[in-house]
């Protein structure tokens, strides 16, 4: 793993999504690259008068949506050193989240024994930990476009993996499971996914 | 393959009509689920209020609310004809339906456990189409383990009771006006008791829960803080002892999985008619609809066959089980193939992705279910199906 993608990984898994962002954007003009119309951005790198969409669930994580209007001509090898780092602060906070989920499971009690003992959690909880080691091999160095769209699409996946760890916890909008969403929502800006078949 | 007889064409071509409406609310909802006056007209809601509704205990409304000519409102008592109309109106949009003013799931356990005179006066309280109610039994600290409540019916000495505890999400929480509280009279399971409560009353307090989506459900969280109760506002008292509380929560979770299961199938149909309308030719979008017509059908075949045989709940949990999974695997292809930032283009698209998450959280996540679907495949309830 490189330093960078480790560098981001540990900061999506200390200080959440809007800090990992701002890392794997740094130095990057985000207008001249951006995939789409809009792009995920950290709020508080946001240039005075910047034109932006914002979005109830994302503004609680410090992510609006910087509006990039106009055709531009596809770069190839920056969207891929994007889409990587961002692979790298999303595993990060999956991780982040799926502590907060062990901690949840293992306070809570069904039958008087700890959720985090049942085998129905104990498998899900391992599932997600075995998709992380091999996702971080899958985005390292990676440069195909349609793999990168794959990573992403299964850290989707995983993000609602853990979600579902927390029950109906992980769906309020303040919750672990609100940030996940964004952490979609914010690759969805970013990753190109159309050619993927799902 | 469920046959679509007249009565069950006229049922689901009613919904669609109905669909039109509800999408049209449906973003505004999202943004506001406390601005509801701007909705509450809807005949829609009239007709579904209605139809939810006993018919002894409907409210006269002068000249009556017109049905389109030969179309009908669902049965109340068919599982089937209300599967059929859900996934029809979630295809316009779930949670404008849940946001409606209806008896839902407190009125199958007062349909269950309540005298003539409770089914009356939650009946009545519900008139005029400006009430929500409530079916309060999850606590916060007890998810799916619901013998584990604690909430607390406390004797006031004469006759009556005193409600103590809280509950969390519970759909209509902080706005509702009458509902059920499930709540434990002793330690044992059979003192797990449901009442019947009207707000406001001392000692109740209510807040509305920020959601992921799915916010036209206003789930909230309350609490109470020796809430009075009557004596005659207890349910089940003229039951046997083994029926009076969680039996009637297990019954009226058994009759509504599929109604989730059917919302969840509706919103992914919604998901991918819009991508095929909006993205001409998009990949993978005759997967996306073959996927959801086969859920569909699934949940077609467990809601006749919860008709012929209610005990039998292995099929109604495979098929929740499997919608709510295709629902998020649909919202998944969806996100991706609008393209980068589609979803902030389509707001519709992106509350529908939200929404979708929802129906893992109701009657039962994706885990109970499949304790159902392994306990009934043990029992043979997989064989033997005609």
């Amino acid at each position: 793993m490189s330093t960078s993608m480790m560098e981001c990984e540990r900061t999506g898994r200390d200080a959440g999504l809007a800090a990992g962002l701002a890392l794997t954007l740094r130095g990057t003009a985000v207008a001249d690259i951006a995939p789409g119309r809009y792009a995920a951005v950290p709020d508080k790198d946001l240039p005075d008068g910047a034109a932006v969409r914002r979005h109830r669930l994302a503004d609680g994580e410090g992510i609006v949506f910087l509006e990039c209007p106009g055709e531009r001509p596809a770069d190839a090898e920056g969207l891929a050193g994007t889409g990587r780092l961002l692979a790298a602060v999303r595993l990060g906070l999956v991780r982040r989240t799926l502590d907060q989920a062990v901690e949840h499971l293992s306070d809570r009690l069904s039958g008087g024994e700890p959720l985090i003992r049942k085998q129905l959690i104990t498998g899900a909880v391992a599932d997600v930990m075995a998709d992380v080691e091999m996702l971080r091999e899958y985005a390292t160095g990676q440069a195909e476009p349609v793999a990168l769209a794959d990573v992403h699409n299964r850290i989707d996946d995983l993000g609602w993996q853990v979600t579902k760890l927390f029950g109906a916890a992980g769906y309020l909008a303040d919750s672990p499971g609100g940030a996940l969403y964004v952490s979609a929502l914010a690759a969805n800006t970013w990753v190109p996914r159309t050619e993927v078949e799902r | 393959m469920i046959d679509f007889d007249a009565r069950l064409r006229a049922v689901r071509d009613i919904s669609r009509v109905a669909a039109e409406d509800l999408r049209g609310r449906a973003l505004a909802i999202d943004a506001d689920p406390d601005a509801m006056d701007a909705h509450l007209g809807s005949p829609w809601f009239t007709l579904f209020r209605q139809s939810d509704t006993p018919v002894e205990y409907r409210e006269s409304i002068p000249g009556g609310v017109p049905l389109p000519d030969g179309l009908r409102m669902p049965d109340r008592r068919s599982c089937l004809e209300n599967v059929v109309g859900f996934v029809e109106t979630a295809r316009g949009d779930a949670a404008t339906v849940l946001a409606c003013p209806c008896p839902g799931l407190a009125g199958v356990l007062v349909e269950l456990l309540g005298s003539d005179a409770q089914r009356e006066r939650f009946y009545t309280r519900l008139h005029g189409g400006r009430t929500w109610a409530f079916f309060a039994m999850t606590e916060a600290a007890h998810g799916s383990d619901a013998g584990a409540m604690e909430s607390r019916f406390v004797s006031d000495g004469g006759g009556g009771w005193l409600l103590f505890g809280g509950k969390r999400f519970v759909g209509n929480g902080a706005r509702g006006g009458v509902g059920v509280v499930f709540a434990r009279t002793g330690r044992s399971a059979l003192s797990v008791r449901a009442a019947l409560v009207e707000v406001p009353v001392v000692g109740w307090s209510g807040r509305r829960l920020e959601t992921v989506g799915l916010r036209g459900a206003a789930l909230g969280e309350l609490e109470f803080d020796g809430v009075p109760v009557s004596g005659e506002m207890m349910l089940g008292e003229h039951l046997p002892v083994t029926r009076r509380g969680l039996w009637g929560a297990v019954k009226t979770f058994n009759q509504v999985r599929l109604h989730v299961a059917a919302a969840a199938v509706g919103t992914a149909m919604a998901m991918a008619e819009y991508v095929g309308e909006h993205r001409k030719g998009a990949p993978g979008l005759s997967l996306a609809l073959a996927r959801t017509e086969a859920a569909r059908e699934l949940v077609y075949e467990a809601a006749a066959l919860m008709d012929r045989d209610a005990q039998r709940g292995y099929l109604s949990s495979a098929a929740k089980l499997g919608a709510t999974r295709m629902v998020v695997e649909v919202a998944r292809w969806a996100s991706g193939v609008m393209g980068p930032g589609g979803l902030l283009e389509h707001p519709l698209l992106e509350k529908w992705t939200r929404d979708a998450g929802a129906f893992e959280f109701m009657d039962g996540t994706g885990n109970v279910q499949r304790l159902h679907v392994a306990r009934g495949y043990q029992a043979g309830d997989a064989d033997g199906r005609s």
